[in-house]
């Protein structure tokens, strides 16, 4: 692992919380970003995300250095997200009928012009169509496709976080992107 | 002709980088003959595309600090003994 986060690590497990601020500056990025993209929501994810650091320093004790030490984090933030998710009702459906717009679904209201995805992913709408898209997602297929995509995380890495065998993430990730492809294929 | 289910198989196997090299041979030539996989190739990698260009948002500035206020200001020590 890592020197610098092997050093901060010991220093916090010695009682140095102001070593935990450099770690939370270093992965709070990431942790946020997963969370986001798990939850769809700015207020949420913050809450999320803060909620798995504190968690994470306060279980530090418990982190087994044979494991990445962001993996570990990613893994609570992981679960803490798949938790509220859970506590969450169900959303609307992409395709469902757009309030107050008969016949209008949220597809016919994205433009139509064709583009490349370089280009078109610019788009204000393009992003919200891509996480709507991730938000109908099962939480399962959810979960594997943030880290893969999102985290540019290796399938042993995914594997190690989720607790899963290889064959079972890249099972979901095959789903996920089938999944996935309804929604954003045609764009 | 319905396509077999391993072309779909082999796609996925390619687009995680591990797809063996004679199945990638055999899914190259398949998608050259067949317009309905060579779509479904497409949009995969489209939507792959997508969503890794997703934009990266970053958390709130003070988020560092909001943490730190936050923690319990001791830790928790196992006591032994009285």
């Amino acid at each position: 692992m890592d020197m610098f986060v092997k050093k901060r690590i010991k220093a916090i497990q010695k009682g140095d919380q102001n070593a935990y601020a450099e770690i939370v500056e270093l992965y709070k990025d990431k942790v946020y970003r997963l969370c986001y993209r798990m939850l769809g929501n700015r207020h949420e994810a913050e809450d999320a995300a803060q909620e798995a650091f504190i968690r994470a320093y306060v279980n530090i004790d418990t982190y087994n250095p044979t494991m990445k030490f962001s993996s570990w984090l990613y893994r609570i933030a992981t679960n803490l997200s798949i938790d509220k998710l859970r506590k969450k009702k169900p959303d609307v459906y992409l395709d469902e009928e757009v309030r107050g717009t008969e016949g209008l679904t949220v597809y016919s209201q994205l433009p139509a012009k064709e583009a490349s995805p370089e280009d078109t992913v610019e788009s204000l709408e393009l992003q919200e169509t891509v996480q709507q898209a991730i938000e109908k997602l099962p939480e399962k297929y959810r979960s594997v496709i943030v880290l893969k995509y999102i985290e540019d995380l290796s399938l042993q890495e995914i594997s190690e976080i989720l607790d899963l065998p290889i064959g079972t993430v890249k099972t979901r990730i095959h789903r996920g992107r089938e999944a996935l492809r309804k929604h954003l294929g045609h764009l | 002709m319905k396509c077999p289910d391993k072309i779909i198989e082999w796609m996925h196997d390619y687009l995680d980088g591990d797809i063996v090299p004679d199945h990638e041979k055999a899914l190259r030539e398949h998608l050259q003959h067949c317009p309905e996989c060579s779509h479904h190739f497409n949009s995969l990698k489209k939507t792959v595309a997508f969503i890794q260009h997703a934009s990266h948002l970053a958390p709130p500035s003070d988020f560092t600090k909001n943490v730190m206020a936050k923690l319990p200001k001791e830790k928790k020590r196992v006591r032994i003994g009285r």
